[in-house]
């Protein structure tokens, strides 16, 4: 029974959102390929969303983009998302590792994505007025998300429904630390740079002298 | 090495000199504007263009036969074409003929009604009615605004209002001056914030108007929240929020009042239209007035300051920024076209301009340190953007196409020339060039429209073509999903089998 391809368990998962991710667990599917596809792709089209979406619903200046923000809004946030989950998930005995974390989390980011595409599609076929379709693919695959991602993270450690909002909440404030240290440490090592190199002119400028 | 070198120099001079000489043998005089002309685009960001107006000569009172302007604050031009320059330092107002070579007259003494002679005191503004012929005179030092003819012959005086709206303790120093078409006069006074002192034919205070509205900066909120909550001492004790007060006004041909505002605190109400209502009808243009870049420099902000307004003849604005030396002109719809000036010791360049005249095709800045009268003329540039801006704000988008195409032969990144393309074009049905236009403009309404056109002509002729596309790709599918059910249904059998 459930003897299924891992294709098969994605669209298990995305078509069964209460039960899909239980039966995932069960049969410990999921591949780490086709999650690590799916973050790809949704850097992909949050990129292709703010560059090829109708010119009809604006675009921003060529000459200001810059890539960085994308990867930090989608590929630095998810893996913030799971070591931070994974780390809160230690602390209140959930069950899920990290792998795991990883996999059920992507897996249910799939209608964001597919959200995100479609919505660029449309918006070369859609003009002005009728924006509300674009809202509503918008608001479906968001909606969809959210609870796919609310159950991935309720399943992989097996908590209750308050317990996993308590455990969504923590990972959030978990993923404000982790940013903040990160900025830190960039910063710091900046100042350390600026150090050695003055450093370096100076013993430069004397050996010239 | 000292060889090389040598040789190196020498090259470098002859290329250097020989370049030099290109340029003034190619350059034709006026091309030397003592500034990089710039516009701005979409988003904002400065971008170079060409010159819609370039100076051609700047005037001193010795230029026109009369002594040397002192302070002088307002410039000011008749139904005539007079104009009449309120020389503050000398209290005098000079009135001079339309080309700008004489002086037609020299105003200093007045004869007031009752036979006295008087002079002026710091004149400050002039303002001629057409309705009456009268010349109006702020003079400022003495508290007054004389009316009188050419021959300086006073028939109104105007004081300090003795009414219960004027708070009686505060002078009265008139500024500018202006008169409407019902003869009202409107005064801006340099300290009250309630708008300009109006009094009517007769010579009576009637109140103030068209204040500005009070910037919402977070100050002021802050502000507006504690004294909701405030005791009426605590209230009293508080600052106020008080918006600022505009320095300048001009008369539309229609009757409409434009005022501009000097302080750089003040950014909503800069440059207003005034309805006979008092209200701004600029207030949803959601026009950045003059220009966007703040700069700061040893600690100091140097942010656009209009200090005078004028509204062309074609119903252009022209702003004048002191802090730059630059005339911003807009078209009526309160669209950037030219900026002009800049802050030199050349002709063409100011050190602290006062007041901005146009006639015609020309525009005369009013230097008051360096006390000339700097005369701008059109360019061919100039005149094609006018031209097909007035041919496009008068709704004729299709015979503004060709002016269009020549203004940007002109300037490739005149941006208004890709929107009047665009407009011109969805008119006419062209809605792939309208597309197309619309995107270089960076103009994303004007694309939806010309869009909506493109797709409802595509669908027109496209429809059967869909339809059947649909329809065959819909039965392929079922076919396929048909088939593959068979199929597997055969194989679950199978399975189930053994």
């Amino acid at each position: 029974m459930m003897d299924l391809s891992q294709k098969e368990w994605v669209s298990h998962v995305l078509t069964h959102p209460f039960e899909g991710f239980e039966d995932l667990r069960w049969k410990k599917g999921g591949s780490v390929k086709i999650a690590t596809a799916v973050i790809l792709v949704m850097f992909a089209s949050s990129v292709a969303a703010s560059r090829m979406s109708g010119f009809q619903f604006g675009t921003l200046p060529d000459k200001t983009f810059n890539i960085i923000p994308y990867i930090v809004q989608t590929i630095v946030i998810f893996l913030t998302w799971v070591v931070g989950n994974w780390a809160i998930s230690t602390w209140l005995d959930g069950e899920g590792s990290m792998k795991n974390i990883y996999i059920y989390s992507a897996y249910a980011l799939i209608p964001y994505v597919a959200q995100e595409i479609i919505g660029t599609i449309l918006s070369h076929i859609l003009i002005q007025d009728e924006i509300v379709f674009y809202t509503a693919v918008y608001t479906i695959g968001l909606i969809w998300s959210g609870v796919l991602l609310f159950m991935a993270i309720k399943t992989v450690h097996q908590y209750s429904v308050m317990k996993t909002v308590f455990a969504i909440f923590l990972t959030i404030c978990a993923m404000l630390v982790m940013l903040f240290l990160l900025v830190l440490l960039l910063s710091l090592f900046q100042q350390v740079y600026v150090f050695i190199y003055t450093i370096y002119t100076e013993i430069a400028y004397r050996v010239k002298v | 090495m000292n060889i090389v070198q040598k040789k190196l120099k020498k090259g470098l001079t002859v290329a250097l000199s020989g370049l030099l000489l290109c340029g003034s043998l190619s350059l034709t005089a006026y091309a030397d504007e003592p500034y990089d002309v710039y516009n701005y685009d979409r988003w904002g960001e400065a971008i170079p263009s060409q010159a819609g107006y370039l100076a051609q000569r700047a005037v001193s009172g010795e230029d026109l036969g009369t002594t040397h302007f002192n302070n002088a604050s307002d410039i000011f031009r008749d139904h005539n074409d007079r104009f009449y320059v309120a020389d503050t330092g000398n209290n005098r107002i000079v009135v001079v003929n339309t080309d700008w070579t004489e002086t037609v007259k020299v105003l200093d003494t007045f004869t007031m009604p009752d036979g006295s002679t008087t002079t002026l005191m710091s004149p400050k503004g002039v303002y001629v009615s057409p309705q009456n012929d009268l010349i109006y005179i702020a003079d400022s030092e003495n508290s007054r605004v004389l009316a009188c003819d050419l021959d300086g012959n006073v028939k109104i005086c105007l004081e300090k209002p003795a009414s219960e709206v004027y708070d009686q303790q505060s002078t009265f120093l008139p500024q500018k001056v202006l008169v409407d078409k019902a003869e009202n006069v409107y005064i801006v006074l340099n300290n009250t914030t309630n708008g300009a002192c109006v009094f009517n034919a007769a010579g009576e205070f009637t109140g103030f108007y068209g204040a500005n509205r009070v910037e919402p900066t977070a100050e002021v909120l802050a502000r507006y929240f504690w004294r909701t909550i405030a005791t009426e001492e605590m209230q009293e004790k508080m600052k106020k929020s008080v918006a600022s007060a505009f320095s300048n006004f001009d008369l539309d041909d229609e009757g409409f009042i434009y005022t501009s505002t000097e302080s750089a605190t003040q950014v909503m109400d800069r440059v207003k239209k005034v309805n006979p209502a008092g209200e701004n009808l600029f207030a949803d243009y959601n026009v950045k007035w003059g220009d966007r870049i703040t700069t700061w420099y040893s600690g100091t902000s140097y942010v656009t300051r209009i200090v005078d307004i004028d509204v062309a003849d074609d119903g252009s604005i022209n702003c004048l920024d002191s802090t730059t030396g630059r005339v911003f002109q807009y078209d009526k719809e309160c669209n950037l076209l030219f900026i002009v000036g800049t802050q030199a010791n050349q002709v063409g360049g100011f050190s602290r301009v006062t007041a901005v005249e146009t006639i015609g095709t020309s525009i005369l800045v009013l230097d008051g340190d360096k006390n000339t009268v700097t005369i701008y003329d059109e360019t061919a540039f100039g005149e094609t953007v006018h031209y097909a801006t007035e041919l496009y704000n008068e709704g004729r988008y299709e015979e503004a196409l060709e002016p269009w195409y020549e203004v940007l032969k002109y300037d490739g990144n005149y941006r208004r020339a890709f929107i009047g393309i665009a407009s011109a074009l969805f008119n006419k049905g062209d809605y792939e060039g309208s597309m197309k236009y619309a995107k270089l403009a960076d103009s994303p309404y004007i694309y939806n429209r010309a869009f909506e056109g493109w797709r409802t002509d595509f669908l027109k002729e496209n429809l059967t073509l869909i339809l059947v596309a649909v329809a065959g790709v819909a039965g392929g599918i079922a076919a396929v999903y048909f088939v593959l059910k068979k199929k597997n249904g055969n194989n679950g059998k199978e399975g189930k089998q053994s």
